[in-house]
């Protein structure tokens, strides 16, 4: 996306401390394309934004928050000397007791910083596997749109699993179909849904696959067994799936 | 010519990046009072803004090496520390009730004074710089950085509170704060821009 006044407003407001709200992502895919004047004014505008702060009157703060700073920054000034007798050793005691209480503080502070960060690294890694399996899906559903004959089916929830929603992309000459289901139960473990395609009033297996933890499918069958196929469905079989259907049908399609 | 070269700022900081206590007590006696003045204007009266002023020179204590002076002079640096941490306060406690919570209507800032530029310190002029700069912006561009800049209101928030369409309030930030820009960029450091 190319720079426009829109960024620029985006920027300045983001500069001057004001929360966008979702705007805020178009902002931050515009920065990551590496916009200087975005950047530029990011920069200077917040420093410009001070300029608000002139105008406020100065507080003269009381004489404890100066203390209380300078004693929690003292165990720097202690100077690393031997000691010489009883006496350096209370200071050094008593330094050591402060520093303690500094290392403390300060490994507190670190823990929620780490904690930060991690949380955050977290919300990355889910939003990046999002993206990761939108792209996923792309692609497949690409390679097969692709194709001059290519084909869809909507198939819909039946049985255990009425919410259950599934369309199938497929190209009679590339012998490829794409499943993209949505709202599947998970399964036990030595459960898998299998893909039935449906040639002559006969169900024949496209093979088996999983869900994620949202229920999502994405299924590419690279063993496409007929190029005539009239109907689909999904069943649920023993891992690895078997010749023909056993398992109650979750998903199936209405040939039109 | 520039007033960080001759702002003792920039000398204090290397000291404090060096964890000379000094240093920082001096960059204190400094800048406490505008800084807690700012904290002021943001949190209000109460603890908070005295818990902000500690926390912000913990910070500059400990993140001295992160303060860049190409970027701008070490009081913006701790402007903006301030800034953001008494923001962040005002936000977390914006869920809750907040009865002493002031409206910027009841408190203009002071107008634009006329200020003898050349007598003025480094700093004094930077101020009269600053004051000038805002008192100079049309009002309803300062209204929509203020509402940003001291009460942390989002865009809709604005918009809502001016009774200004959205996108009224987006042309008035970026115009504001490009005259804000441009009236300090002498002062704001991008070493190639400074005329």
């Amino acid at each position: 996306m190319s720079h426009n006044e829109r960024h620029e407003e985006l920027a300045a407001l983001l500069a001057l401390g004001a929360s966008l709200g979702a705007d805020g992502a178009e902002l931050e895919r515009h920065l990551a394309e590496g916009c200087e004047r975005c950047e530029e004014i990011l920069a200077e505008g917040r420093a410009a934004a001070t300029a608000l702060a002139a105008g406020v009157p100065a507080v003269p703060p009381p004489a404890q928050v100066r203390a209380k700073i300078l004693s929690s920054i003292a165990p720097s000034r202690v100077p690393a000397r031997p000691p010489v007798s009883v006496a350096a050793w209370r200071v050094l005691a008593a330094a050591a007791a402060l520093l303690l209480v500094a290392v403390v503080l300060d490994d507190a502070r670190l823990r929620r910083d780490r904690e930060d960060l991690r949380s955050r690294s977290a919300d990355l890694a889910g939003r990046l596997q999002t993206a990761e399996t939108a792209l996923a899906e792309r692609t497949l559903r690409a390679r097969v749109l692709e194709s001059d004959d290519v084909r869809m089916m909507l198939l819909g929830g039946s049985g255990p699993q009425p919410e259950a929603r599934g369309r199938v992309f497929w190209s009679p000459s590339a012998k490829r179909g794409v499943l993209v289901a949505t709202s599947l139960a998970a399964l036990p473990p030595d459960r898998q849904y299998e893909l039935w395609v449906f040639q002559k009033g006969k169900p024949v297996s496209a093979g088996v696959f999983d869900v994620d933890a949202s229920g999502r499918a994405l299924f590419e069958s690279t063993a496409f067994p007929e190029p005539e196929a009239q109907n689909f469905a999904v069943t649920v079989e023993p891992r690895g799936g078997v010749p023909a259907p056993t398992g109650p049908v979750v998903l199936v399609g209405s040939p039109t | 010519m520039s007033p960080r070269r001759d702002d003792p700022d920039g000398a204090l900081m290397v000291r404090v990046e060096a964890r000379d206590a000094d240093a920082l007590a001096e960059l204190y006696d400094r800048h406490a009072a505008r800084l807690l003045g700012l904290a002021r204007r943001i949190l209000g009266e109460g603890g908070e803004a005295e818990e902000v002023l500690q926390e912000v020179f913990l910070f500059a204590w400990r993140a001295a090496a992160s303060f860049d002076p190409t970027r701008g002079s070490v009081l913006t640096w701790l402007l903006i520390a301030t800034r953001s941490r008494a923001i962040d306060r005002v936000r977390s406690r914006s869920s809750s009730s907040r009865p002493e919570a002031r409206r910027l209507d009841d408190l203009s800032l002071e107008p634009a004074a006329p200020v003898d530029v050349e007598a003025a310190s480094a700093e004094r002029q930077w101020e009269a710089v600053c004051r000038s700069a805002v008192g100079e912006l049309p009002g309803d561009q300062r209204k929509v950085l203020e509402l940003a800049y001291f009460e942390g209101l989002t865009q809709q928030e604005i918009a809502e509170r001016t009774a200004t369409p959205l996108g009224t309030v987006k042309t008035r930030a970026r115009l504001g704060l490009m005259k804000l820009r441009e009236r300090l960029r002498p002062y704001l450091g991008s070493g190639s821009r400074v005329s």
